[in-house]
């Protein structure tokens, strides 16, 4: 009964555990199976777009090789969480100090967004790599290979995950359906597809909100992306413009405090909203609150202060709106 | 003897003792009577009177605790403030009292709170805030600039009362009590003067009064004007403010913030919040805005390079800048406004909790999904929002098999929070109850169980342990 009550996010329910159930990017699988059979791999560089497969085949691989407690001999890093080369430093020298005295000889290390370090990081990331290879391999997961410095990527085997077919998102999505006993439609799994670009994560995200809506229709798909971006920037944008700045100043800080926008998230929504066809504007104007957005976003990235620049961004948009 | 008494300073010799020496403050003598008597029966422990200098806050309480028969514990500015001093005086006030029933009464008085030092009194301000949390003595601070940052942890905690400055025939008269007192000849001109220069300074005035006047019999014009310089006066934030929005000439708008309470720092928050309430023209109001971006961008600059050289540019613009920017309604520049406390300010620490709930709720997320907390904030917070906005019953499951705190569920569920708590209590209860009836079959029915002694429930059995096990830790 405990376990039908607590109720997991299906990315990870339906995550594949082992490489057996892997059903996608099939050249690549045959090939990782090799590496569990024999018992040993060299470095390995996962490059690809999100949503295909990389962190899975990073988790199922390890399983293999080391059975249901796999996690003892994997360390998990995130490139873009884990600040600095020196951290990753230490936590891997003290993760690889260890010996183990299973079958397999070494632990592996899996780096995940590799491609977001600097080029300084990935050169010491290159000597860490040599330094601890006899105890300790790494897999390396990055959207773009070529964001990846040619002496990691030499050090390494290299695979190139694929986009997922449209066809296997939406069968991998009606199984879940299945699994789960959740009516769906056709048109609600295309129209998941559509939205999520083929990122099968994504894509299941999308599915598991729309179930908890009912059937996966086409309806409950669209009302899913429409509440979980917040409508609240074109209220804000269309306050501005018709002038009333207050009003759009104190939405703005609402909007901040309860999602936790930064900055640029708010301009990088803002500039989607400015070209949609909703927003009933002349068509100079878009390309000069564009150009604006752009100048406030720069002026940000050089350190400014968010919600000063966001609000001289209103002001000239009231400005701008009356005219 | 009587020449020991001439030593004392005049600002303690004629102090108010009593209740009805306290000029000009009625108001706030209402109020804080009103706190006094009826403590501890008060929504607030502790008072903060706030007002500037010289104008009475202090004597107030040193006349309440003579009145009343209360022994006056103080700390001020010159004293020590860090928190094992603080902790001191909150020890002595309580304990003593609970000792010897019959002792006097006490009160606390922390004195200039605002001129507590954060780096050097560490810990003084959340050893102040404890200590009105737990205290059984009345605590009154006083502090002449309200808006100091470091006091904003006690606008919750203490209720604030304003004293206004006094007036000038209310120091013309202490003025002349005292040269009465003192056999002192006076020209009526020369206190004219003493009180223009004091500003509604009481304890000022009364020090130049000494200056001008002890010793020599009397206090003439001529002395006065050649012993006391034009003093340079502290404009609090409304005053400089005022003063930007008003100047004629840049030089005028720099010069308000060289005499303001505030820094640029600061300034730049009460720009943010008080620009289109001066400024009505949305023309004018976008270009001051601009100029304070622009400052804003200065200050970033800085922070980035680290040259200071660059912080002169930031003041221009955020000073004269705001002042030139009225040019289609410049008459806006005079306009009498009743500015606003920066609404940031406030929400900054509302803020902080809202931040620090989230960060956690990401890094949940984030180890569940092996995704970075970035991704989870962008990508799956706003998926779980739409399941807990629209389906309670099984957000709860999900919040449940996350391990997610209350805090978080109130921050993804919104205002629907209600709703997601009640299934989420209930199905807590059912798996409690599940967790003891289960520990109670292992050790009862343990004969039962071989009987029937087959893998598959064995297998199920110890699944369902392992669950509500790792559930209670």
């Amino acid at each position: 009964m405990s376990a039908k009550i607590a109720e997991m996010l299906w990315v990870e329910k339906y995550r594949p555990k082992s490489l057996k159930e892997m059903v996608n990017q099939e050249e690549i699988v045959t090939r990782l199976m090799k590496f569990v059979e024999e018992k040993n791999m060299p470095h390995l560089l996962f490059a690809g777009p999100p949503g295909t497969g990389k962190t899975t085949a990073a988790l199922a691989l390890a399983h293999d090789l080391y059975g249901e407690d796999w996690r003892r001999y994997v360390l998990e890093l995130n490139a873009s969480d884990e600040r600095g080369i020196t951290v990753i430093r230490s936590k891997v020298k003290e993760f690889a100090r260890s010996k183990i005295t299973g079958e397999v000889p070494f632990k592996i290390v899996i780096l995940d967004e590799a491609d977001n370090m600097t080029a300084d990081a990935q050169q010491a990331l290159r000597r860490i790599m040599e330094m601890y290879v006899e105890t300790t391999r790494f897999i390396l997961i990055a959207n773009y290979a070529s964001k990846i410095i040619d002496p990691i990527q030499s050090r390494c085997a290299s695979f190139r995950f694929v986009q997922l077919k449209k066809e296997d998102v939406v069968s991998r999505l009606k199984w879940i359906c299945g699994q789960e006993n959740v009516v769906c439609h056709d048109d609600g799994l295309e129209a998941i597809y559509e939205i999520s670009g083929g990122d099968l994560r994504k894509a299941i995200n999308i599915l598991q909100a729309a179930a908890a809506l009912g059937e996966v229709t086409v309806a409950n798909v669209y009302k899913v992306v429409g509440l979980a971006h917040p409508k609240e920037i074109r209220e804000i944008l269309n306050l501005a413009l018709s002038g009333r700045f207050i009003e759009a100043r104190d939405k703005l800080r609402e909007l901040m405090v309860i999602y936790g926008l930064s900055g640029v998230d708010v301009l990088k929504q803002m500039h989607r909203e400015l070209f949609s066809a909703d927003l009933k504007i002349p068509e100079d104007l878009r390309v000069m609150i564009a150009d604006y957005i752009g100048e406030i976003h720069f002026r940000i990235v050089e350190g400014a202060d968010d919600e000063i620049q966001l609000t001289a961004l209103l002001a000239r948009l009231s400005l701008l709106g009356k005219k | 003897m009587s020449q020991e008494r001439d030593r004392i300073p005049w600002v303690i010799k004629y102090r108010p003792k009593k209740l009805d020496d306290v000029v000009n403050q009625e108001e706030a003598k209402e109020k804080v009577l009103e706190w006094f008597k009826k403590w501890p029966n008060v929504q607030k422990k502790a008072l903060l009177l706030y007002g500037p200098p010289g104008c009475g806050k202090t004597s107030l309480v040193e006349a309440i605790a003579n009145e009343f028969g209360y022994e006056l514990l103080e700390m001020n500015a010159s004293d020590f403030r860090r928190k094992e001093d603080i902790e001191r005086i909150a020890v002595r006030s309580s304990t003593i009292q609970s000792l010897f029933g019959s002792e006097k009464k006490k009160i606390i008085l922390l004195d200039e709170v605002d001129g507590i030092a954060t780096k050097e009194d560490a810990g003084a301000l959340d050893a102040i805030k404890h200590l009105v949390e737990v205290t059984k003595t009345p605590i009154i601070m006083t502090a002449n600039n309200p808006w100091d940052q470091k006091l904003r942890p006690l606008r919750e905690l203490a209720e604030f009362i304003q004293f206004r400055k006094l007036e000038k025939r209310d120091l013309i008269k202490l003025l002349l009590r005292i040269c009465s007192a003192e056999k002192l000849k006076c020209d009526e001109k020369a206190l004219e003067y003493i009180v223009e220069r004091a500003e509604g300074d009481a304890r000022a005035a009364i020090n130049d009064l000494q200056a001008v006047g002890e010793g020599f019999g009397e206090v003439s014009l001529e002395r006065a004007k050649a012993l006391l310089r034009p003093r340079d006066k502290e404009r609090d934030p409304f005053e400089t403010l005022r003063a930007i929005f008003s100047a004629s000439y840049a030089w005028q708008a720099k010069n308000a913030l060289n005499q303001s309470q505030l820094d640029y720092e600061q300034l730049r928050l009460w720009l943010e919040e008080n620009i289109p309430l001066q400024y009505t023209n949305l023309g004018d109001v976008a270009r001051a805005y601009e100029f304070l971006s622009k400052a804003d961008t200065y200050l970033g600059r800085i922070v980035r390079s680290g040259d200071w050289d660059l912080l002169t540019y930031s003041i221009d613009l955020m000073t004269a800048g705001i002042a030139v920017a009225a040019k289609n309604n410049p008459k806006d520049k005079f306009r009498w406004t009743k500015y606003n406390f920066p609404q940031r300010i406030s929400l900054m620490s509302k803020l902080k909790e809202v931040r620090e709930v989230r960060e956690d709720l990401a890094k949940i997320i984030s180890q569940n999904l092996h995704i970075s907390t970035s991704a989870a904030k962008s990508d799956v917070i706003p998926i779980l929002r739409v399941i807990f906005l629209t389906n309670p019953d099984y957000a709860a499951r999900i919040a449940i098999g996350l391990g997610l705190s209350e805090k978080m569920i109130e921050l993804l569920a919104g205002s629907n929070k209600t709703n997601v708590m009640s299934y989420y209590k209930k199905y807590k209860e059912i798996m409690e109850k599940e967790a003891k009836r289960e520990l109670g079959s292992v050790t009862h029915g343990e004969g039962d169980k071989h009987k029937k002694s087959k893998p598959k429930p064995e297998d199920k059995k110890e699944k369902r342990d392992l669950l509500s096990f790792s559930k209670k830790s």
